[in-house]
């Protein structure tokens, strides 16, 4: 793969470093509700990245990210009772002072208690289920969401069902706004993930979990310690979750079992890397940050209940179409359209079916939203344009000689369709949401019309192989 | 709660009676994960399908749901037959079952449940019918008919679908698809097409088992969820495949779940399931009657 070269000190280095220009871009903007969003999208990093780690690199399919999402989470509102209650359990002493300093705890400290809670969790899950086959973890994990839900609920410490409130404070030293502190943490727990993700898939580690996931029983065969592995992928991934877990309490404000075991997380955690592509760090975080970010979008102009059905049709869709999921189909591409070094060419078709997909997604969230309230028409038709870039995209990913014309087709249909928009609704945003749309629209309809990629999708896919 | 043996005996009596809608719910999850080995996890979702359904025809035409239930059965088995070849061509064929197949019925069953959700709102609905209200006394025992009328019809299926694994070809090519599929295509069956009948007829079930579970309590649609951990522990404690385990497990599972909730409080019921999962898992994975 381009660019798997770089060290792992290094990487991590420009892990830090994109991070930093990510908070500094926050900073620039200074809009509270930017925080809010995008805590969000990089908690499903996060989540994305950890089932990757068993589900990706090991081929184990894990449905109850929900509840170790949720174990992280109840951990921190745990304690955070217990610190409320010190004098209650103990007197007046010196137990109770010392106590009484150290709570209540800072979040980072919480992120390490949620992540040993559900790494144990999830270790003590996989020692009982994963020494049979892979099936029986996944029903396992699925059925534990239900039972750790209803430990909570009759747990009343931790509020039961009734919920628990966490108050906040207003703001934190040094960083000031708390949401930004929050924001801050959980940037610092996606680069986390993503080195350890990173490091485990380029060790000795990553290989073992190849080996599992390609054939177990060879693996066995040849010495591969595979329940060991599998332990340690499923004990780090479940770790991860609950890390992710842990500040959630704090974001939220009110935490009820319904609310930290909800479905979402399960679906998402999964249909993410599905997406973004499962044999590299690379894919959940495409996955999640596409996703996470549609999901932002569609809660905002349609309902929660639809952007869920989004992503389940999505998942769907996508395991049965383009299982290898959207870096899968960028390498795949990559190797039969530009196989020694990248060609201008195949990156302009690369660039435009990126943007295929992208807009696409986008334009159906919008699409739906205008075609249920304001706009029926224009709302349908940009629905009909979107879903027609898409396969556009995909067919162009695929090399597929159906795939300019589509692709053609639906750019030019994208040219009125960005004109009434700006028309309708004559505001900034939409004057330059639209009016971009448009120009590439433009240039990528002169793309498709170009000699050379005529030439690349004129062969049959056999000869493009051979003459490449 | 106070001991006392009319509330242990009610309580027993209660749990078999559970016990049986337990076994329809099961049989179907018993034929496709036990049998075909398709591990269908939004089989919960078809169930729930079913309830609602019963519960439209119910409310509009006046029907009873069982008829309801029947009537339904080819649809269904339609619907089974589809998904069985969506999931055969996507998945089967290239051998990618085990992560991306299971990721399919994650999906199938996260669309229908929010579906659901998107058309009839989170409220509860409930059927009407004439032996929804009464109940039969014998002595102190009490067997109230919304719960005994399920689990007769749960029976006679049970019986209808042993009587058809066990005395029919199909139904023994069924059971061979999963042992020898050479063997199969040399007796001239086709496993593809078995196997697509025998998940057809695991769907056919969810039509029936859903008109049960609507007149045994009133459903909305994420109470499917609390039956994925049921299933999957009764199907896996009666050894996969077996249905006489089955209907043992089933009947155990009700008895225990109705001890709990008499004697500990009904919201722990749904952790019993997951206890006998991970023990039959840890301790005797080939389950009671496993092979």
């Amino acid at each position: 793969m381009y660019g798997s070269t770089v060290r792992m000190p290094l990487f991590t280095l420009a892990m830090v470093g994109v991070g930093l220009i990510v908070y500094l871009l926050g900073k620039l903007i200074a809009i509270d509700y930017l925080y809010f969003a995008g805590y969000t999208v990089l908690q499903f990093v996060v989540l994305a990245v950890a089932w990757n780690i068993l589900g990706g690199y090991c081929g184990y399919v894990n449905f109850g990210s929900a509840a170790f999402f949720a174990m992280g989470a109840y951990s921190s509102v745990a304690l955070h009772k217990f610190a409320a209650a010190i004098d209650k359990f103990f007197d007046e002493g010196v137990i109770a002072s010392v106590l009484q300093a150290i709570f209540p705890l800072p979040i980072p400290v919480l992120i390490v208690f949620g992540g040993i809670i559900s790494g144990l969790v999830g270790l003590g899950t996989g020692y009982l289920t994963l020494r049979l086959r892979g099936a029986f973890f996944a029903i396992a994990t699925l059925a534990l969401a239900v039972v750790l839900q209803t430990l909570v609920i009759n747990w009343d410490f931790v509020g039961g069902s009734r919920g628990a409130y966490i108050i906040r404070p207003q703001s934190i030293p040094v960083i000031g706004s708390y949401i930004e502190y929050l924001f801050l943490i959980m940037l610092a727990l996606t680069i986390v993930a993503l080195c350890v993700a990173r490091a485990i898939e380029r060790s000795q580690l990553g290989f073992g979990f190849a080996t599992i996931r390609d054939d177990e029983i060879a693996a066995e065969a040849s010495g591969v310690p595979t329940l060991r592995l599998k332990l340690i992928a499923t004990t780090v991934s479940g770790a991860l979750m609950g890390m992710a877990g842990a500040p959630f309490p704090y974001y939220i404000g009110y935490l009820e079992p319904a609310s930290a075991f909800g479905l979402a997380y399960a679906v998402n955690a999964i249909a993410m890397p599905m997406i973004g592509g499962t044999t590299n760090w690379i894919g959940p975080l495409v996955g999640a940050i596409l996703l996470g970010m549609l999901q932002q979008v569609a809660s905002v102009t349609i309902s929660s209940a639809v952007n869920l059905l989004i992503v389940g049709i999505l998942l769907v869709v996508f395991v049965i179409i383009a299982p290898v999921g959207l870096v899968g189909l960028v390498q795949e591409f990559l190797r039969a359209a530009a196989p020694d070094r990248l060609t201008p060419r195949a990156l302009g078709v690369l660039l435009i079916a990126s943007y295929g997909i992208v807009a696409g997604m986008f334009g159906v969230v919008f699409g739906l939203s205008a075609a249920m309230a304001a706009a029926p028409a224009v709302g349908a038709f940009e629905l009909v344009v979107s879903v027609l870039l898409i396969a556009a995209a995909y067919g162009l990913l695929k090399l597929q000689s159906w795939a300019p014309v589509l692709a053609t087709v639906s750019f030019v249909l994208l040219i009125p369709l960005g004109i009434i928009q700006v028309w309708a609704v004559p505001s900034l945003v939409n004057m330059i949401m639209y009016g971009s749309a448009v120009a590439i629209a433009v240039a990528a309809v002169a793309l498709m019309q170009s000699a050379g990629v005529k030439s690349l999708y004129s062969l049959p896919r056999g000869e493009q192989r051979a003459t490449s | 709660m106070e001991f006392s043996a009319d509330l242990l005996v009610n309580a027993i009596v209660a749990g078999l009676l559970l016990g049986g809608f337990y076994a329809a719910v099961t049989v179907g999850i018993s034929i496709a994960f036990g049998i075909l080995d398709i591990v269908n996890i939004a089989h919960p979702a078809f169930i729930i399908l079913g309830s609602y359904v019963a519960y439209i025809i119910n409310s509009t035409l006046g029907v009873d749901p069982l008829i309801i239930s029947i009537v339904m059965l080819p649809v269904f088995y339609a619907l089974g037959s589809v998904i069985y070849q969506v999931y055969y061509v996507s998945f089967e064929k290239r051998g990618q079952e085990a992560l991306r197949g299971l990721a399919f019925f994650f999906g199938l069953l996260f669309i229908t449940e929010v579906m659901l959700i998107l058309v009839f709102g989170v409220d509860y609905r409930y059927v009407e019918a004439a032996y929804i209200g009464p109940s039969l006394r014998i002595g102190f025992v009490a067997f109230p008919l919304r719960m005994l009328v399920p689990c007769i019809v749960a029976l006679l299926m049970f019986l209808a679908l042993e009587l058809f694994l066990s005395r029919t070809f199909t139904g023994r090519a069924v059971n061979a698809v999963a042992q020898d599929q050479l063997a199969l295509r040399l007796m001239a069956a086709d496993p593809t097409r078995i196997k697509s009948i025998a998940f057809g007829i695991s769907i056919a079930t969810c039509a029936i088992a859903g008109a049960l579970l609507i007149i045994i309590q009133p459903v909305e649609p994420s109470v499917g969820r609390e039956y994925i951990g049921r299933v999957f522990a009764i199907c896996v404690l009666g050894g996969l495949g077996s249905l006489p385990g089955t209907l043992i497990a089933a009947m155990l599972l009700g008895v225990i779940e109705s001890l709990t909730a008499t004697f500990y409080g009904p919201s722990w019921a749904p952790a019993v399931a997951f206890g006998i999962l991970l023990i039959t898992l840890a301790v005797r994975p080939a389950g009671l009657l496993g092979r």
